[in-house]
């Protein structure tokens, strides 16, 4: 099968596998939106009740109608591009210095930032929840973006892509006057713009799917990030009895999500590939 | 672009300036979701339904009846507590929050929250007022350290329609049992004649279902479940009893088997079996399915606390309660907390309409309360509730591991007595970690 795809041809097996494969998948996301489009009471006897009608938009109406829902939804994407942007000017830079320039520790700073892969980020959530309080950050847009800017697979995944780049291109600028800042902006930085989206991709749903740092940050309601507002939302213990208001939660949280996706589905198919080949 | 970036960061900096007022405000956290959009603007709390629409109207209807004071209230994830440790630990905590009772000793041992007894002195409210259980549930370190609000439990939600096909209906009232052996005999009797089981459990990942059983009735025999700060003992002869006794339930069939709590409320729902022991707030839904012709429940549900299996008739509870947050306030503050305080207490009847049992006397006596469906039947909840002892801090994370150990005592996962000596060993390793 996997001569057959390397050909861009597919036998009847491989498309029965393709299939199958497609409706796993999807069945679950289908089955959140059916579960969405009812009403709870329907749904408290049978879940089964999703597979026929009648369908409502009340637990669509239920989540526009609290007034805080569309500034969750600015919150998140605030954060969620201030972080994508952040990543990919600080990531980028560093990875053209780790890449191009020699200074003094070089390889020891870059092996200090690969150790920070290493680190789970609850391992220094106190410090950093101390630091910002002691900033007085918390409630904030910076408070929220900025821990999200310290990114070793950054720095790492744009100083190897960078690495990847010949040093002829640099050599040839500079014999030809050019400053390493205008060889780093014009001449790598467009190469890299594969990486860079893919890197981009990967932040952005990093950071709108954050749930963590956001509910020790945000604690004030104006500041949620949908995640957080949209748990905050949920109305009795462990929403044992409002499965579709949950599942329509989860839908709304999910839109944003998938509209990067088809917008942007070629660099993540890309990224994935890459990332399964190295 | 730029306009609209321009644009959107003047947006931005506009809505977050606040009108400056001359009121007093204080910043109320809470569970119990988010229903603005269905009483965002409602202040009749008697025409609101459920936890949310009626804490809802109630802080609105204290917003309106109170021009000088104003509550901003913070919507927050259930149970809240990440958020309110990381407050605390920012030194910007909350004025007010809805806090388990559990838990209040957490936070009470550390000096996070205040002694409430000079806001209910200053409310005209007197711990004498409050329900035995909510007393004892505020009362830690010779002081009162929250206004309770209710106190909630475990309760046998019984499906009358099948009891009476069971033949263990008397003078339209359900028999519950009075013994362990008696619960046996007519669980069998149940299962022989509705073909049900009769017991609906939910023992997969639901913790609380498996700790309330074993702690009810190991308490009701007497046994000291923390004999100090530092220690569990559930692995005694009580406690192995209790357990075998569950356990026995289990391969006898006579209860529900791997379901959890959506899968257990589902199977009550259905009419799939005669007793699902669950908590308080779960009246409501289930008197709704009663009201409504065609289900399987109408007109066929009745419920009542835990009964008398062993010794005393005694039952592990809970509640939920206000806490005030130890931070810097104004005497205005201060005094807009107690005047809070006693609105609320005024106010304790319409949230016993969630289905949670009152937790001052008078609203028990009140004749609007029992009749309420089934209060009544509840109501000694309020006097037969034991918390765990104040001392005991960790409740919430304790009740999850010995309910995790305990499930898997239930259903065979592991013997009786090793899960029990694991579950004393898990609680003790984490008590010797707090300070």
């Amino acid at each position: 099968m996997a001569a057959d795809l390397r050909r861009g041809r597919l036998g009847p097996l491989g498309w029965t596998g393709l299939v199958v494969g497609a409706l796993i998948m999807l069945a679950p996301l289908v089955w959140t939106l059916l579960l969405s489009l009812k009403n709870n009471a329907d749904l408290v006897g049978h879940s089964e009740a999703a597979l026929h009608g009648p369908y409502t938009l009340r637990n669509y109406g239920t989540i526009l109608g609290n007034s805080l829902t569309l500034r969750w939804l600015l919150n998140s994407a605030i954060v969620a591009l201030g972080q994508t942007a952040g990543v990919l000017i600080l990531a980028s830079l560093a990875g053209y210095g780790f890449s191009r320039l020699d200074f003094p520790f070089r390889r020891p700073l870059f092996v200090f930032i690969l150790i920070g892969l290493a680190i789970p980020s609850q391992a220094v959530i106190l410090v950093q929840h101390q630091l910002f309080a002691w900033l007085h950050l918390h409630n904030s847009y910076p408070g929220l973006i900025l821990p999200g800017l310290v990114g070793p697979f950054g720095v790492f995944f744009m100083t190897t892509y960078m690495r990847g780049i010949p040093r002829e291109l640099d050599e040839a600028a500079m014999l030809d006057g050019a400053s390493r800042w205008t060889i780093f902006w014009k001449i790598i930085l467009p190469l890299t713009l594969p990486a860079q989206s893919t890197l981009a991709v990967f932040t952005f749903l990093g950071a709108w799917n954050d749930y963590w740092w956001p509910l020790i940050s945000a604690t004030h309601a104006n500041m949620y990030t949908l995640t957080v507002g949209l748990a905050a939302a949920q109305m009795n213990y462990a929403q044992t009895s409002g499965l579709g208001y949950l599942m329509a939660q989860a839908v709304f949280a999910s839109i944003p999500i998938l509209i990067v996706y088809i917008i942007f589905q070629k660099q993540i198919v890309r990224a994935m590939a890459g990332t399964a080949v190295r | 672009m730029k306009r609209a970036f321009a644009a959107l960061l003047i947006a931005l900096v506009l809505g977050s300036c606040a009108k400056s007022d001359r009121k007093t405000h204080l910043y109320l956290q809470r569970f119990f979701g988010e229903c603005g959009a269905e009483y965002g603007g409602s202040v009749d709390v008697s025409k609101a339904e459920g936890e949310c629409g009626i804490i809802t109207a109630m802080v609105n209807r204290f917003n309106a009846e109170n021009p000088d004071i104003q509550i901003d209230v913070n919507v927050v994830a259930w149970p809240g507590y990440p958020q309110l440790t990381a407050q605390v630990a920012a030194r910007d905590p909350p004025d007010l929050v809805t806090m388990h009772e559990g838990v209040i000793s957490d936070y009470a041992s550390k000096g996070l929250v205040e002694p409430v007894d000079n806001y209910l002195r200053a409310a005209e409210i007197s711990p004498a007022d409050f329900t035995e259980a909510a007393r004892q549930g505020v009362t830690m370190y010779g002081h009162v350290y929250a206004l309770p609000w209710d106190t909630h439990g475990g309760l046998f939600h019984v499906n009358t329609a099948l009891f009476a096909k069971a033949g263990l209906m008397r003078g339209g009232k359900p028999v519950l049992p009075n013994s362990a052996d008696e619960l046996l005999q007519q669980a069998r009797q149940f299962e022989k004649r509705t073909g049900k089981p009769y017991l609906i459990q939910s023992n997969v990942g639901d913790p609380a279902f498996a700790a309330r059983n074993l702690y009810t009735y190991m308490m009701a025999q007497g046994a000291v479940l923390f004999p100090d700060a530092k220690h569990l003992k559930l692995n005694t002869p009580i406690g192995n009893a209790v357990a075998n006794y569950f356990r026995r339930i289990n391969f006898e069939k006579l209860g529900t088997q791997n379901m959890d709590t959506p899968a257990a409320i589902a199977a009550f729902v259905n009419g799939e079996g005669g007793i699902y022991p669950t908590g308080t707030w779960m009246i409501g839904s289930f008197e709704q399915e009663a009201q409504t012709p065609g289900r399987p429940l109408y007109k066929s549900y009745a419920v009542f606390p835990y009964p008398r299996l062993w010794g005393q008739r005694v039952e592990y509870v809970s509640g939920h309660s206000w806490v005030v947050p130890a931070r810097k306030r104004t005497p205005q503050q201060r005094a807009a907390i107690a005047r809070f305080f006693k609105f609320v207490a005024e106010h304790n009847y319409d949230w016993t309409r969630t289905g949670h049992i009152p937790a001052f006397k008078a609203v028990l006596a009140d004749p609007r309360f029992n009749a309420l469906p089934h209060r009544a039947d509840i109501a000694p909840l309020a006097s037969m509730g034991r918390p765990l002892p104040a001392y005991v801090l960790r409740q919430n994370a304790i009740e999850g591991i010995v309910g995790e150990e305990a499930a898997a005592a239930f259903t065979g996962q592991k013997s009786v007595p090793q899960a029990l000596a694991v579950a004393e060993q898990r609680v003790d390793q984490l008590l010797a970690t707090v300070e």
